[in-house]
């Protein structure tokens, strides 16, 4: 993906923002940008489990939805993902107090569930049984930071147009065409199709809560959003992705070779970079052979198709801005460096305040820099309004 | 443990038991766990903890404590404390701290192991028993909070790594040189109350896997009492509101080199092997709420900014 939008960068780097007379210009970042940045800030969520800094991650991350959303239907979608957010820390939280990890004399006794004998050779599970507020608070903490990192990727999908993102895959992927766009493009086309199943129900007087309005609206979103996902592969199918085109079946079959071995590799490395147990030739070794496996294949298969692009969306400062504070930001918080690990990680056993380190915390706030280092959106053209006023006004 | 009382019909009423008996059971802990003195440690009652600081340069500690108890329990009285995995809860013991040593501070350090989650099987805390009379260390197939030790047994925690099947990373200690020797309880300290006192082991019994060297019973000789254990003779937990306070609240303990008892086995090779007295739990800083509200103020900054943006946005539209 980076040699496309680097490759993209060369390409534009000449043609530089008109003058906007000291305002820049509205206009859509790159969607690498975005993703890019949010898969760092998501990284450095993954490293830490400080409640604070989570709410810090969370906190940023609607600031910059906020400022640079589009007015476009899947921009409208964060919600959703902090509906699904909410979800988890429910499930992580009642999961903990269901199948109890055992309470000790310091804990802090809540509530006592039913407790289910279970016989001595099932030792080690318990069912019900006392519940401490340690063990809420800390199913509560992991399971924010799996949700800070759900509303990572929500951001992106907000923010990044998923049909351009889908443009700058590299060319190799376009062999499995239709698995790609239903994969990219379904998490946006199901909050489209949930507005406009709501709308459609509200038009008809439906319920649009409840229970019952929830049967009426998950069955034609899911079928709905399938659907269309199926329709936009087609539809590139048709324009010629997935197609072979002059290729020979030995370059495609060594594509397919080269592809499937550094797969291989790469959940090698990845498995024996985990599991400390594992041999030192599993580790680095194994994800380098299965990178350059990987690299050769996509070079391979891409340069049998040849692509123009009508609009090729530009990489230039704001790009490199947006996805480098992010990136910058995840560095910061595997790095280390002037602060304590420890604090990234507070104890709940014993329960203790949480600390607020500094250098994570200006880390975080430096990704939410990309809210006015990025372009504002351009305005979307309302009938009515003269699209003349709209550029003035923005 | 309630269920089986209740019939099947009376649902209802089996809830409402469990759920009472159940937050009884989670508010008191049960009777009898309490540290001991070294001394109160026999080869029939009352259990040797023993902890392996050896990887951080330390010796390794020894400790007692009465019998109706968990390996959890013992390892979190009387100075000892444990902290879980945030993955796993307090379940999985991964930092092991003694108020004696290094002023309470727990091993591995948050540097070496952030115990978020699960440690690896190369760098754990494994638990290790020996059942009276064995000699030979059995690596524990339940987790410190199901396993009951016996009477006279001996647990042990080993920093390190092992395979699944605990054959390979075994200590290099031996369960006799950790193990009290003496038949009855030495240094004036009070009889542990143990209701369940294992029948002694006739001689020539054999109870484990070959065990190459039987313990020496010989209750003829019992360790002389060293001058710090009776000082420490009363156990002093920190909360416990115990209506004759001890004379000498001291909160460091001092350990007394168990070589000083003359034992063969302890002038073994090895890491050195020390008594660790029952102390006070190490203080616990709760830390300071301002962070919280700083978090708080800078989250409520930032939204007003987003929502300030946002109606300037609209209103310009």
């Amino acid at each position: 993906m980076s040699r496309t939008s680097a490759a993209t960068a060369r390409s534009s780097a000449p043609g530089l923002a008109p003058d906007a007379g000291g305002r820049r210009l509205p206009r859509t970042l790159h969607p690498v940008a975005w993703w890019i940045w949010a898969l760092a800030l998501a990284t450095a969520v993954s490293r830490t489990n400080n409640p604070l800094l989570l709410f810090l991650v969370l906190a940023v991350l609607g600031y910059v939805i906020t400022m640079r959303r589009t007015e476009a239907p899947w921009a409208r979608g964060f919600k959703y993902y902090l509906y699904l957010a909410l979800t988890v820390v429910a499930i992580r939280v009642v999961f903990r107090a269901v199948f109890a990890t055992g309470i000790t004399p310091h804990d802090h006794f809540l509530f006592s569930l039913p407790h289910l004998p279970t016989p001595d050779w099932y030792a080690g599970i318990q069912i019900g049984g006392p519940v401490s507020l340690e063990a809420l608070l800390s199913a509560a903490t992991d399971g924010l930071r799996l949700a800070c990192m759900l509303c990572c990727i929500g951001a992106a999908n907000t923010l990044a147009n998923p049909k351009r993102a889908l443009r700058v895959l590299p060319g190799a992927l376009y062999e499995l065409g239709v698995a790609v766009t239903v994969s990219i493009s379904v998490a946006p086309q199901l909050v489209q199709s949930v507005q406009r199943v709501h709308r459609a129900r509200r038009l008809r007087a439906g319920r649009s809560k409840g229970l019952r309005a929830l049967r009426g609206i998950i069955v034609p979103v899911l079928e709905d959003a399938l659907e269309r996902s199926l329709r936009l592969a087609a539809a590139m199918d048709s324009r010629g992705y997935g197609r072979a085109g002059t290729a020979t079946r030995r370059s495609r079959r060594t594509t397919g070779a080269l592809m499937l071995l550094g797969m291989c590799g790469l959940c090698a490395g990845a498995y024996g970079l985990l599991d400390a147990t594992a041999p030192m030739l599993l580790g680095f070794p194994a994800l380098l052979a299965g990178g350059l496996l990987c690299v050769a294949g996509l070079r391979l298969g891409g340069r049998r198709i040849t692509r123009t692009a009508y609009r090729p969306d530009p990489w230039r400062a704001a790009e490199w801005a947006v996805a480098g504070c992010g990136v910058l930001s995840a560095v910061l918080l595997f790095s280390n460096a002037g602060f304590n690990a420890a604090e990234l990680n507070p104890s709940i056993y014993p329960l203790s305040w949480p600390t607020l380190p500094l250098v994570p915390a200006a880390a975080i706030l430096l990704a939410g820099t990309a809210g006015f280092l990025a372009p504002p959106p351009s305005a979307p053209v309302r009938p009515g309004i003269p699209a003349q006023r709209t550029e003035e006004s923005t | 443990m309630t269920a089986r009382r209740g019939a099947p019909g009376l649902a209802r009423t089996t809830a409402a038991l469990a759920l009472t008996v159940a937050a009884f059971a989670g508010t008191a802990a049960p009777a009898g766990a309490a540290p001991q003195p070294m001394g109160q440690c026999t080869t029939s009652s009352g259990v040797v903890l023993a902890v392996d600081f050896s990887h951080w340069g330390g010796p390794i500690y020894r400790s007692c404590g009465t019998t109706p108890t968990t390996g959890y329990e013992l390892l979190n009285q009387g100075g000892w404390r444990t902290t879980g995995t945030g993955h796993d809860g307090p379940a999985f013991i991964c930092r092991i701290g003694y108020s004696g040593h290094q002023g309470g501070k727990q091993y591995p350090t948050p540097q070496q192991d952030d115990c978020v989650l699960t440690p690896p099987a190369s760098a754990y805390w494994s638990y290790w028993h020996a059942d009276p009379g064995q000699n030979t260390w059995t690596y524990s197939q339940l987790g410190a909070m199901l396993y009951k030790p016996k009477p006279g047994s001996v647990d042990l925690w080993i920093f390190g790594g092992t395979n699944i099947e605990g054959t390979q990373g075994r200590p290099t200690v031996t369960p006799d040189q950790l193990r009290a020797k003496n038949a009855k309880p030495t240094g004036g300290g009070p009889v542990p109350r143990d209701t369940r006192t294992a029948a002694p082991l006739p001689p020539g019994v054999d109870t484990g896997p070959a065990p190459e060297n039987p313990p020496p019973a010989d209750p003829t000789t019992p360790p002389p009492p060293s001058p710090s254990l009776s000082v420490t003779a009363s156990p002093t937990p920190s909360k416990s509101a115990s209506p004759t306070p001890p004379p000498t609240p001291t909160p460091t303990p001092s350990a007394t080199p168990s070589a000083t008892t003359g034992s063969p086995a302890v002038a073994a090779p090895g890491p050195k092997v020390v008594d660790a007295a029952p102390a006070a739990d190490a203080a616990h800083d709760v830390g300071s709420w301002v962070p919280a509200v700083v978090t708080g103020a800078l989250g409520l900054l930032i939204g007003a900014a987003a929502v300030f943006a946002a109606k300037r946005r609209r209103r310009t539209e």
